[in-house]
């Protein structure tokens, strides 16, 4: 058996030990010699078996062992490079029952980013001024939400805002396919951002500026054509704000995540 | 109001495996709003799937890397293209290996796949690699005929 | 997170070493692990036969292609199969790009894959 330790440069938290060979009882002194080698900071170990032929059950109890202590430092210890191929010859049933598995480092690397460092991931998308589109668009981000773990009533009203806004960036921007409507979002395990930004049509100017009129969001009739999608937008959202100072309208939005 | 063709759409996303099914999901109903069949946006869901599976499989090599994915529909076709943010040697050796040399099933059922299943599925690809290991994949994908509308 | 698939079991009377297994959603890289796992099991407790039903799969890309010829072959050196059946228009379609038609067991209706077995 032998092990590479890789260090991963902008984690200091975080460790890969790429183990290879067998994993037999008789390892696992050299296995504890390598945990014991690294630093008190790390909270979160991967433990790649891609190049292993065999792992004992006691080995699996010594890693559950350090698993418990990763997990006590508010981390984990996951394991990576399994596939079906290595899964049949290991016979591994129950691993994941007690490990978190990945199919390779970089997927745990990510796991560890967004549940353990809570980082924001960040989408952009960039598509025509025209209602056609607003459809999948809405959708795909609401699709992403619950790709992130965000449960089906989070990830509607996401749909529902994004619907509201882009529609609005449609019917008060200049439309053609050459000019693009730009949307980014950033999702992290608590909250959505959104931004969405279209080119202006000045013709159109004075009536969304009518609509983002104080008295206008807090006392909007249902039965005024204009200006229920705004309110809605902003019944479903933590954090609502318009800038229309440049030559595109920006609407900004923030949902916390509720479930 | 019918949608002006040609129209470009663009998105980019984290390299992460999770991203991909509503990107592709995302880019079929964009073909089937733009009036292709369900065929073809079922096809082109799958090319989409694997060039995204190869940008992150191949072409991510930090924590924080991105793709973008670019989707320029035409009245008769779409163009792809794929940008990742740099590979390693090694695996660009393996990512030529497999554009060079078409694939057996029967011998390798876990690499190269998807880049013959995109070739099946396309007219044509494109795959340049710069200076600096950015690859960049270009895709076209022709409507079919008519009747299979 | 996964995309969506769900396995759904059933067994087949009187053959004690098959399983039925409905594949509902897409299969791709996202959940070929989820699913390797499940099947990798039904393998190891004995269920050396399975039966696919593919009725409700929408989807299927290479990683999870590659998977399935897994499936087959891990079966095939346990003395059993690996056997497909309903398979949708497109789906197959992908099998057939990948020339990997004649690697798989593919069969139009569940019942003659069932009736392959005796």
């Amino acid at each position: 058996m032998e092990v590479n330790i890789i260090q991963i440069p902008d984690k200091p938290h975080a460790i890969i030990f790429q183990f290879s060979g067998e994993m037999d009882s008789d390892k696992i002194g050299m296995i504890n010699d390598t945990f014991s080698q690294i630093n008190s900071n790390i909270n979160y170990v991967i433990v790649n078996v891609k190049s292993v032929q065999m792992i004992s059950s006691s080995v699996i109890g010594e890693l559950m062992g350090y698993r418990k202590q990763m997990i006590e430092k508010g981390g984990d210890l996951v394991i990576a490079g399994i596939d079906f191929s290595i899964r049949t010859k290991l016979n591994l049933i129950g691993l994941t029952k007690i490990f978190r598995i990945f199919s390779d480092p970089r997927s745990a690397l990510n796991a560890y980013r967004w549940e353990i460092e809570r980082h924001a991931e960040k989408i952009h998308v960039s598509f025509p001024s025209h209602l056609k589109i607003v459809p999948p668009v809405r959708q795909l981000i609401s699709r992403i939400a619950k790709q992130k773990g965000y449960g089906n009533r989070d990830s509607f009203r996401l749909e529902t805002i994004v619907d509201e806004i882009c529609n609005n960036a449609v019917e008060h921007g200049m439309s053609g396919s050459e000019l693009s409507i730009k949307l980014n979002m950033e999702i992290d395990p608590e909250k959505v951002e959104l931004d969405v930004t279209n080119t202006s049509d000045p013709e159109k100017m004075a009536s969304l500026k009518a609509l983002l009129k104080p008295k206008n969001n807090n006392d909007i009739k249902l039965d005024e054509r204009r200006g229920r999608g705004l309110a809605l937008i902003k019944m479903l959202t933590d954090e609502l704000s318009v800038d229309c100072s440049g030559t595109g309208t920006s609407v900004h939005i923030k949902k916390v995540r509720e479930e | 109001m019918d949608i002006i063709f040609p129209y470009k759409v663009s998105v980019r996303f984290p390299g992460d495996l999770e991203y991909i099914p509503p990107i592709r999901k995302f880019v079929s109903e964009l073909l089937q709003v733009s009036n292709f069949s369900p065929k073809f946006a079922y096809r082109s869901e799958i090319i989409v799937d694997e060039i995204c599976n190869n940008a992150v499989n191949y072409g991510c090599r930090t924590s924080n890397a991105e793709i973008e994915l670019i989707c320029e529909i035409f009245e008769d076709r779409i163009e792809f293209t794929i940008n990742d943010q740099g590979s390693t040697k090694e695996n660009l050796d393996q990512l030529m290996s497999v554009i060079k040399q078409p694939i057996d099933p029967e011998k390798d059922i876990q690499h190269g796949l998807g880049l013959e299943i995109v070739r099946m599925l396309s007219e044509n690809v494109d795959v340049v690699i710069d200076e600096k290991n950015l690859t960049s994949v270009h895709i076209v994908r022709k409507r079919e005929d008519i009747e299979q509308k | 997170m996964e995309s969506q698939i769900e396995l759904i079991y059933e067994d087949i009377k009187g053959k004690h070493n098959v399983k039925l297994v409905q594949f509902v959603g897409d299969l791709d890289a996202t959940n070929v692990e989820t699913v390797s796992e499940k099947i990798c099991n039904l393998l190891n407790e004995g269920y050396v036969n399975i039966i696919a039903d593919f009725k409700k799969l929408r989807y299927v890309n290479s990683t999870g292609l590659g998977t399935l010829l897994h499936f087959s072959k891990t079966a095939k050196e346990k003395n059993g199969s690996f056997k497909i059946a309903n398979i949708n228009e497109n789906v197959y379609e992908i099998i057939e790009i990948i020339g990997a038609t004649s690697l798989l067991e593919i069969y139009d209706e569940l019942e003659e894959a069932i009736k392959a077995l005796d």
